[in-house]
This record gives C-alpha cells, structure tokens and sequence, in this order.
C-alpha cells in the first residue's frame, strides 16, 4: 500500500494520459455492446485523482522534473520522448482533467439514448488522452503528434451526428483550417530543428536553454520566422482572426463536446503552446501576437452581439476570450495568459454546459409540442428563469465571471490582462495604446452580448402559448452537480483570497515571469472599477432593451445583418480561397486528363503501333526468311524426291545423262 | 579397206543399243541381253585396238578374260533375276521399286 502511494510524479502522468487511451482502446474493442461509458468515465475520474495527488500536489511549487526515454535516432541526433513537468504543464494537465471529468458525467444524461453513444465514449477518451499528452510532452515533435492528434478528435466530434450536412461541412472546415496552423506548426518545428538541432522543450526554452546562454540571435530573421509559423499554429487551433471561422461553426457538434473541447480545454492549446515557447519570440513576434489577439477580440466580440444561436454566442465570447490570452502573450504577461485560460476553461465550461441544459429542455418542449422551432434560436427562448432556476442561477455566476465582475475568477484574471496590457502601452508608447483601449471596449461588449443571452433566455416570458402543461423543467441531477461544481470553481476563493486583486493568484505566482513593463499602482485601482461600471450600465441598458421591450434599433439593420454573417468572411474565404482551390482543382484535373493522361495515352499509343510494325517485319521479313529458306528446301527437297523413284533403270538412265552432259562438257571445253 | 573407224562405229552402235536396251526393255532377261551387247562392244573395241600391239596381242587376250568374265557375270545375273522372280513374281523392273524414298 506505501508502494502504490508512494508513485512519482513521473509515472503519475504517464499513468494520466494513457488511462484514458486505455479507455479508448477498450470502448472502441466493444463497439456497439458498450454504451454506458462507464471505461471512460472510470479513466478520467482515476486521471484527475492521479493528476491532483500525485502530480499537481507533488510538482507545483516544487522543482521541474523531466524524464527522456529513447524513441529513434536519425544520424547522430537521438529523439527522446519526454515528459516536462513543471508548474505551467502540470497546471494544464490538471485544469483538462478537472474540466473533462465534470463534461463526462454531464455527457451521460445529456446525450442518454443517442444511437451512436459507444461513438461518443470512443472519441472523448482518445480527445482527453491526446491533450493530456499535449500538456506534459517535452519533445516539440511528440506535442506536434498529439496537437495533430487532438484536431483529429476534435473533427470526429464535430462530425458526431455526421449524417446532418452542416455537421460534415463543420468538422470538414475545422480540419482544414486547423492543416493551416498545423502546417505554420511544423514549419516552426523544421526551422528550430534546424538551427538547435534539438526539439527538446528544456534544452531550447528551459532555465539553462539555447535561448538563455544567449547563443543565437533572438532577432534574427529565422527565428522571427519560426516565430510567426508557431503563433500560426496557435491562431489555427485557437482561433484567431482570420482563422477563427472554424470555431462558430464547430459548434454542430454535440454542446458538452463544444464545452469541453471548444470553449475550455482544445482551443486553449494555442495559448498554452505559445507560452511553453514564449522566450522563442522577439519583439517583432510579440507584437504581431498582441495585434492579432486585439483584432480578434474586437471581432468576435462585435459578432456576439448579433447572434441568435445561444451556441454561436457562446463560440464567439470563446474566441473573444482567445484574443485576451493572445493579447497577454503579446505584451509578455504569459502567466496571465494562462490564468485567463485557467479561469476562462471554468466558467466557459459552465456556459455552455448550461445552454447544453437549455437546449436540452427546449429539444423536450419541441417533441412534446410538436412545434416547429430552433431549440437553439434565443428567440424562441425567454422567461426560463421561472422554470429552470438552477440553472439560471449558475448560467448567471459564469456570465458575471464572463464579463468580470468583482467576487468571481473572470475578474481577477480580466483585469490581470487588461492593466498589464495597460501597463505596456505606457511603456512603449505610441501607438500601442489602442490595444488596452480596444480591450476595455471589448469587455464592456462582453458584458453586453452576454447580459443580452441572460436577459433573452431567463427573463421575459415564454415565447410560444403552450397552454397549461409545460414541459419545461430543471436538468436532471447528473447534469446539475458538474454544473455546480463549476460554478463553484467559477468564483475567486479557487484562485486568490482576495478577491479584488489578483496579485495574491497562486497560479500568477506559480508561473515566474520578468515584466518588461514597470507597474502602475493607480491602474489597479481604477480599471477595475472602470470595468466594472461599464458592464453594469451595459447590464441596464440591455435589460431596458431585452427585458423592458424598448428596443431603441432597427431589428433589420444592416450593421446588425453585417455582424450576425461576421462581415461576411465566410463569403469572401470562399471566393478568395474555396473557389479558386475549387478552380485549381479543375485545372489540375483538366491538365491531369489531358495533358499527363494524354501523354501516358500518347506513348501507349505510339509504343503501340511501333510494336505493331515490329511485329509486321518480325512476322513477315524474320519469319518470311526462315520458313522461305524452309520451304525452298522443302519444294527443292520435294522436286528432286521424283528422281528416286525406285526404279533401277531410270536411275541408270540419269546417270547417263549426266555421263553424257560431262561428255559434251569436255569436247567443248 | 577396213579403217578403225569402222569399228569403232559397229562398237558404238551396239553400245547405244545395248544401252537403250537397258534402259527401255520391261524384261529383266532383255536388260541382261543389252548388259551382254555393251560388254561386246567393249570386246570389239579390245580387238579393233589390238593392232597396235601385234607382238603380245594383249588386246586379243583381254577380250578373251572379257568373254569369260562375261559368261561369268550372265550366270550370276540370272541368277540374281531368278530370286527376284521367286520374291516378286514379276522381273518387270518398273514393279520393283523398293529403292524408291
């Protein structure tokens, strides 16, 4: 019993990841006979144990530890499989696995009685194994397996109820916008290898790397390219404009699968992969990553407030939430970065776990009505509040999280970006300062396009006349207690004591990271404050507009019409690179049928008559000499045979002749 | 005056009916007979020739080894002609063609 609880950390993790492959493997041995889930379930609820004992417990705050073991040598360089741990993977692997246990145990009701279930268990057990392996992984090259690994689950989700069109043409788009970033990931991957000679995290990044002796040059070109390539990478998988048009749309996939990889766990990757690299990026670099993330953010946000499918809301506010991140990273506050991800994965988790709750009951009220309605469209929704009280209340906690207010962990981690970011600005100058005030923008549109779902779902009254039997009522109590245990984690008391500053957040303490920027002791006070009032009067004006009926805008205009297509980008992907790829592929086909066809067909052709024609002389010239000079023997043969006649006096007779001809041979001579 | 000539031609002539007697008849004992003629013109020739050697008369003498050696060789081919007609039943040379390919 010591012995088994006495496990390293080491093997712990290795323990995390592969129990829920193990799960996999034996879901996907069973098939069909195996729907309860009951493997994965039992995976994932072992891994979060392990990884909260005997990993997270052992290493936070502790000394990193890595182990190598062999994998292939290519030359002289040997590739190790690695496991790093440290006070960043270990919180990652922790924050999956404490994010997925609660998405499995909502899963089971959430999705009771669908026909491919044994489907479902099969593919979150092989998304958990691959992030909880994307998190730990030492070598560069074996994250890139698994990030690869995780965008392969991930597009089987989506496509979970592949017989609907728009779930193929979802998981299909997701796929290939994520082949772009992971293209920009490995070309990253070829660019370090080939400068280091070495994928190894600790030897390029760690405390005494590559980068730390200062060997190469961080501004070079080539390393700004690699840069570039790996933030590429993360846009793809998280989403940053322009490659975020994959995200709204994976949101056809089953909700506790877009909670959990979508919103909290998968799209986070990006960030996380940018902030184990992070010494790797140059000014140049960082900036980009800041304008990108702003740019996004900005967007996304401007896209959330005009949508109507509760979902796409949601995928929007998660894109947002990315650019935050993003922005972090790029003014150099990773920590924050990835305390913005650890919250963030909560209470985004929470939301849609929650209109997971609420569609779910909408989907019940449209079979037992026999309306016709989106059980997804907000405009159908309203006055659920009185219904489903609970999960009104914890939809409300994650939102507050959401738009950062005081008392929740969105708060402190909101304002941990927004004031570095400030922060930065000052110390740069110039321009700069509009990615802070872009964000203080954002938020107060967070605020608003998050109150504006509240308001249109939980208050009012029911849109429809369904008469006095309403089928509405709260999510089963499966569904209730991961909610609430995320909602619990959505509060303050998980990350900081206090709850008004987040210096005292153990994760930013954990994560040890040398601002460049100096701090500003005024900024602490009055951003918070600032944010905080503008979400409340965004609050008001939205429950004047949603709840109250005074909606001042044209439903119909266009600037609404213009954010709900999001500016119409997906039109114009398509014309700029659908259809020309389409195009492309004509001509490809056309010079392949013609062209390469024809040549093969050409040569064929030619070889052909040629061996036509050699045939011809072989049968006619070759052949014609042998058997001429056969039947001339034969005929010659054949006309002398009349000679041996068998008759004595004749041969006399010849001879005579031939006598005679001698005879006269010689007189005339 | 008689001239060698003239014997030589009386040679000749029974040559060439010897040998068209050989050739032509459909009698085996006529194919004999003309063999017995071109001997005899052979002899003749022997004779009319030995005149040039009027010590030895070595002409005459081989004419007479000829005559005998042609009894001689008569007696063997009738013989020969009487087993063909016992295995045959014919001595019509154009029926015997065992020789033939």
């Amino acid at each position: 019993m010591n012995y088994l609880l006495n496990i390293s950390p080491i093997v712990a993790s290795m323990l995390v990841v592969l129990l829920p492959f193990v799960a996999f493997i034996i879901q996907a041995i069973l098939g069909k006979k195996s729907t309860s889930g009951i493997f994965s379930l039992v995976a994932i609820l072992l891994s979060t144990i392990l990884s909260g004992v005997f990993v997270f417990a052992e290493v936070w705050n502790g000394k990193p530890l890595h182990a190598d073991y062999t994998w292939f040598t290519i030359g002289e360089k040997t590739f190790n499989i690695g496991i790093l741990l440290n006070n960043m993977t270990v919180l990652m692997q922790f924050i999956v696995c404490i994010i997925a246990l609660p998405v499995h145990i909502y899963s089971k009701s959430y999705l009771k009685g669908d026909s491919g279930l044994h489907r479902y268990w099969m593919y979150l057990s092989l998304f958990c194994f691959a992030m909880l392996g994307l998190t730990i992984s030492k070598n560069l090259l074996v994250m890139y397996i698994f990030w690869e690994l995780v965008g392969f689950a991930s597009y089987l989700l989506i496509g979970f109820w592949f017989t609907k069109e728009s779930a193929v043409q979802a998981n299909k788009k997701a796929f290939l916008i994520n082949r772009i970033g992971d293209l920009g990931f490995l070309i990253g991957l070829a660019i370090l290898f080939s400068t280091f000679g070495t994928l190894d995290l600790v030897e390029i990044v760690g405390k005494d790397g590559l980068f730390f002796q200062s060997i190469i040059d961080i501004n070079s070109g080539l390393i700004t390219a690699a840069g570039i390539c790996f933030f590429l990478g993360a846009m793809a998988k998280s989403a940053q404009f322009p490659l975020h048009l994959w995200l709204p749309d994976a949101m056809e996939g089953p909700t506790s699968v877009s909670s959990l990889i979508h919103a909290a766990t998968m799209v986070a990757a990006g960030v996380f992969l940018l902030s184990s690299i992070f010494p790797l990026f140059n000014g140049t670099v960082l900036l980009i990553i800041a304008i990108i993330g702003t740019i996004t953010a900005i967007t996304s946000a401007f896209f959330a407030v005009a949508q109507y499918d509760i979902k796409k809301v949601l995928a929007f506010s998660t894109i947002s939430q990315l650019g935050y991140m993003m922005v972090a990273v790029g003014i150099g506050a990773w920590d924050a970065a990835m305390f913005h991800l650890a919250t963030h994965a909560f209470f985004k988790c929470l939301l849609f776990l929650s209109a997971g709750a609420v569609i779910h009951e909408m989907a019940h009220l449209k079979a037992h009505t026999n309306l016709d309605f989106d059980p997804q469209d907000l405009r159908n929704m309203g006055g659920l509040r009185q219904y489903m009280p609970k999960t009104f209340v914890m939809m409300a906690i994650a939102s507050l999280a959401l738009a950062g207010f005081p008392l929740t962990s969105g708060f402190l981690s909101k304002d941990a970006i927004v004031i570095s970011a400030f922060e930065w600005a000052i110390q740069q100058g110039g321009l700069t300062i509009v990615i802070p005030i872009v964000l203080v923008i954002v938020s107060i549109l967070t605020a608003f396009y998050i109150g504006r779902l509240i308001f249109k779902a939980f208050f009012g009254t029911l849109r429809f006349d369904v008469g006095d039997k309403v089928h509405l009522h709260e999510a089963p109590k499966t569904m209730l207690i991961p909610m609430a245990f995320l909602a619990v984690c959505s509060l303050f008391i998980v990350f900081s004591w206090n709850p008004f500053s987040y210096a005292n957040a153990a994760i930013l303490n954990g994560l040890v990271v040398n601002y460049t920027f100096p701090e500003i002791h005024a900024l602490h006070t009055i951003i918070p404050i600032v944010l905080t009032a503008t979400a409340l009067i965004s609050w008001v004006i939205g429950y004047s507009w949603y709840v109250k009926g005074k909606y001042p805008l044209n439903a119909n205009s266009s600037w609404i019409d213009f954010a709900q297509n999001q500016f119409d980008m997906n039109e114009w992907m398509m014309r700029a690179f659908v259809n020309p790829t389409f195009k492309i592929g004509k001509i490809s086909f056309w010079f392949d049928k013609y062209i390469v066809d024809g040549i093969v067909n050409g040569s064929a052709y030619i070889t052909r008559q040629v061996s036509a024609l050699i045939t011809w002389i072989d049968k006619y010239i070759v052949d014609g000499i042998v058997n001429g000079v056969a039947s001339l023997a034969y005929e010659l043969g054949n006309a002398l045979r009349t000679f041996q006649n068998g008759r004595l006096q004749s041969y006399l007779g010849l001879t005579m002749t031939v006598v005679l001809i001698g005879i006269i041979y010689l007189i005339l001579k | 005056m008689i001239t060698l000539t003239h014997f030589l031609v009386v040679s000749a002539c029974i040559f060439c009916i010897g040998l068209y007697t050989v050739l032509a008849k459909r009698n085996a004992i006529m194919i004999l007979v003309g063999i017995e003629l071109m001997i005899n013109a052979a002899i003749l020739n022997f004779v009319a020739f030995s005149k040039y050697d009027k010590i030895n008369y070595g002409g005459q003498v081989f004419a007479l080894f000829a005559i005998v050696l042609a009894a001689a060789s008569v007696a063997v081919g009738l013989a020969i002609i009487l087993n063909v007609y016992r295995h045959y039943k014919t001595i019509n040379p154009d029926n015997i063609t065992d020789l033939r390919d």
